[in-house]
């Protein structure tokens, strides 16, 4: 009897022991880092007196042109990054999802192909192409299209090219899988009311492919904005990002406290974002409830409309 | 409204061939249904004709105009599709007024029709509601709503009560009636529901496993004088007794092994019928008098034992099991609370039937 009590407490509660592994992780790895960096940005070791051991000094320090520069460059370069890699991305989730029905595991492949291979072998394999006895260079050179090799790499040219190259497999993934579930009978019943293709497009297939489209842009814009091996890499060390700054703070200046601040003030900028973005999608997804136009309100129903029973 | 032809049309999937050199007429302003059984081709057909799929071979007139390779939107053909195929992120007045928008049409306009439109299908009350808090029965009316807004030549309807409770889809299927009554579209009802198929149609067409049109009729004719065994068969249900045909002298006898000879009708036009053919007589159940006396007054008469009773409310099925083994169904109408006459599992019954009553098929 007792020993089949114990044996269903541990049944009822298998679920919390399946996921303590994932708990304990999370706990371990980023709740306490998390809250570590959040205290650290507070504190000063160095304060004239004891009671001023909280401070808000890093966060005010941070206030300068040379720190909002860097933050809005990495806004702006996650911003475009996310936006180009959906541009270029949504054709090829399109073709691949709804066009290609021959040969579609083949291109899936090449299109996972980049995920086996280690970043830091790709970024090394775009020096090949840019640098200055690069391939482009090389073949330009040859065909006499210009005298001198261009300055290709080790600028914020190559940064955002690789930025969209290293990424784009995150923009594809979802929209492929959100487009490859659309139901094709909606867009057989659009073009049998009468819609063309451009209009079904916009109309239907579009609208339903916005889940696809946030979840992209987030997977993107989210881990570019703190990217730091390629600007480290391909940016020529001329150009500071959110990242970069980071590392330069914990790593070579050791100004821990700043560092912290900086990760914390950074972060907040981003969730901001984050919401805002939310925000915007929810708005976007959300079934028209009311009238979709705005001089037709329930009020303005035909009576005989309303009093039917 | 206009009609629709199809001439020697020919379909295939991945070499495997669906419809083979099918040729139809559906005509025009009628509620016309097409029936057979599930994976016979007919959902193929109808994308046929509203142009989800092109034909291999063969042509399709809308009324008088080649529609074969017609874009799908330059068609004036409608679709019911089976699971209705709403727009999910948009709501019932929207999902309406689609085709509407796509015409470019005044705004003004398209208030007036979708209100009008919705009111015909009693949805006014749900105009603003999203698609998934609509129940089936208002999703299949969003869906017909949506279709016939654009006033197409024909509706074509694929299965559409398929996800609707019984009650429901009786209920349904009177206002479709009234609907083409009042649009004067031409309707083409593709089911695999002999019921609905009877209740519905003007003129139906039975299409068998292999996607070829056996019959084109109406109802009323394709019931009691079914062509084919597969007919027979597939609209209500039969008995089927396999025997050789006798013409010899002016009478016209059926002889069946195990159950002797019974007076047959044979209409003139069944050329195929001649003295010794082999062939099958289907009875519908309904027109065999099942009795324990004697009766007088009938052209034929077999005696059986009964198997088993089934009980229906309106009427009861006796299944007689007759001296060659064969089951033969019996339907009698519970026309009294105490009937005179009660049978019971194991007597011995006398079946009655009028040669006029029974048809004579092709084996």
């Amino acid at each position: 009897m007792k020993k089949n009590d114990l044996k269903n407490a541990l049944k009822r509660e298998a679920p919390f022991f399946m996921i303590m592994p994932a708990l304990i992780w999370q706990v371990l790895f980023f709740f306490v880092p998390f809250f570590i960096i959040l205290g650290l940005s507070f504190v000063t070791f160095y304060g004239p007196v004891i009671g001023q051991i909280v401070t808000f000094n890093y966060y005010l320090s941070l206030c300068d042109n040379a720190h909002v520069r860097i933050v809005a460059r990495s806004l702006i370069f996650a911003v475009l990054n996310a936006i180009f890699c959906l541009i270029c991305a949504y054709p090829v989730a399109y073709f691949l999802a709804r066009r290609i029905t021959r040969w579609k595991n083949f291109f899936l492949f090449f299109l996972i192909l980049p995920f086996w291979t280690n970043m830091l072998i790709q970024i090394h394999a775009w020096f090949f192409i840019l640098e200055r006895n690069g391939l482009i260079n090389t073949i330009l050179l040859k065909l006499g299209i210009i005298t001198t090799p261009l300055h290709l790499a080790n600028n914020i040219g190559s940064v955002f090219l690789l930025m969209v190259y290293c990424y784009m497999p995150f923009m594809i993934m979802p929209l492929y899988s959100i487009l490859e579930k659309l139901d094709q009978r909606l867009i057989e019943s659009s073009y049998d009311l009468g819609a063309n293709n451009w209009q079904t497009f916009f109309n239907v297939t579009l609208p339903l492919s916005l889940p696809g489209i946030k979840t992209g842009l987030f997977l993107v814009f989210v881990p570019s904005f703190g990217e730091f091996v390629i600007p480290a890499l391909m940016g020529g060390s001329k150009h500071m990002f959110v990242g970069s700054l980071i590392s330069h703070y914990f790593l070579m200046a050791f100004d821990v406290q700043k560092g912290a601040a900086f990760t914390i003030a950074s972060g907040l900028v981003l969730l901001l974002v984050f919401v805002l973005c939310n925000w915007f999608f929810s708005k976007k997804m959300r079934t028209t409830k009311g009238p979709s136009y705005a001089a037709f309100t329930p009020e303005s129903l035909p009576s005989d409309v309303n009093s039917g029973e | 409204m206009r009609s629709i032809r199809l001439e020697n049309i020919t379909k295939k999937f991945d070499g495997e061939v669906i419809i083979d050199n099918l040729s139809l007429t559906i005509p025009s302003g009628k509620f016309f249904a097409l029936l057979g059984p599930s994976g016979g081709g007919k959902t193929t057909l109808l994308r046929l004709i509203a142009g989800f799929d092109q034909v291999d071979s063969g042509t399709i007139f809308l009324g008088n105009q080649d529609i074969t390779h017609a874009p799908i939107n330059e068609r004036r053909v409608n679709t019911v599709f089976q699971n209705y195929a709403l727009f999910p992120h948009m709501n019932v007045f929207d999902n309406v007024a689609y085709g509407l928008k796509i015409k470019r049409l005044d705004k003004d306009v398209i208030e007036q029709r979708v209100i009008k439109i919705l009111k015909t299908v009693h949805l006014e009350k749900h105009i603003y509601k999203s698609i998934t808090q609509l129940s089936g029965g208002q999703q299949q009316r969003v869906a017909l709503a949506r279709a016939i807004i654009n006033e197409p030549e024909v509706l074509l309807l694929d299965e559409p009560l398929a996800a609707l409770d019984l009650k429901l889809r009786e209920r349904m299927l009177i206002e479709l009636i009234e609907l083409q009554d009042t649009l004067k579209t031409t309707f083409v009802y593709v089911t695999h529901d002999q019921f609905e198929a009877l209740t519905v149609a003007d003129y139906m067409a039975i299409m068998n496993q292999d996607g070829q049109i056996e019959q084109v009729n109406t109802p009323k004719q394709v019931y009691e004088f079914p062509v084919s065994t597969f007919v027979a068969n597939f609209v209500g249900t039969t008995n089927l007794l396999n025997g050789t045909l006798q013409l010899k002298d002016a009478s016209q006898k059926l002889a069946i092994d195990g159950l002797g000879q019974f007076e047959v009708a044979v209409s003139s036009d069944k050329s195929w019928a001649s003295d010794g053919s082999a062939v099958s007589l289907s009875i519908r159940p309904e027109k065999i008098d099942i009795s324990k006396k004697e009766e007088a007054g009938f052209s034929n008469h077999l005696k059986g034992i009964v198997q088993s009773i089934v009980y229906h409310g309106r009427s009861t099925q006796y299944n007689v099991r007759v001296s060659n083994g064969q089951l033969l169904q019996v339907f009698e109408q519970n026309e009294e609370h105490f009937p005179q006459e009660v049978i019971e599992y194991d007597d011995e019954v006398n079946l009655y039937w009028q040669k006029e009553n029974a048809v004579l098929l092709e084996k």
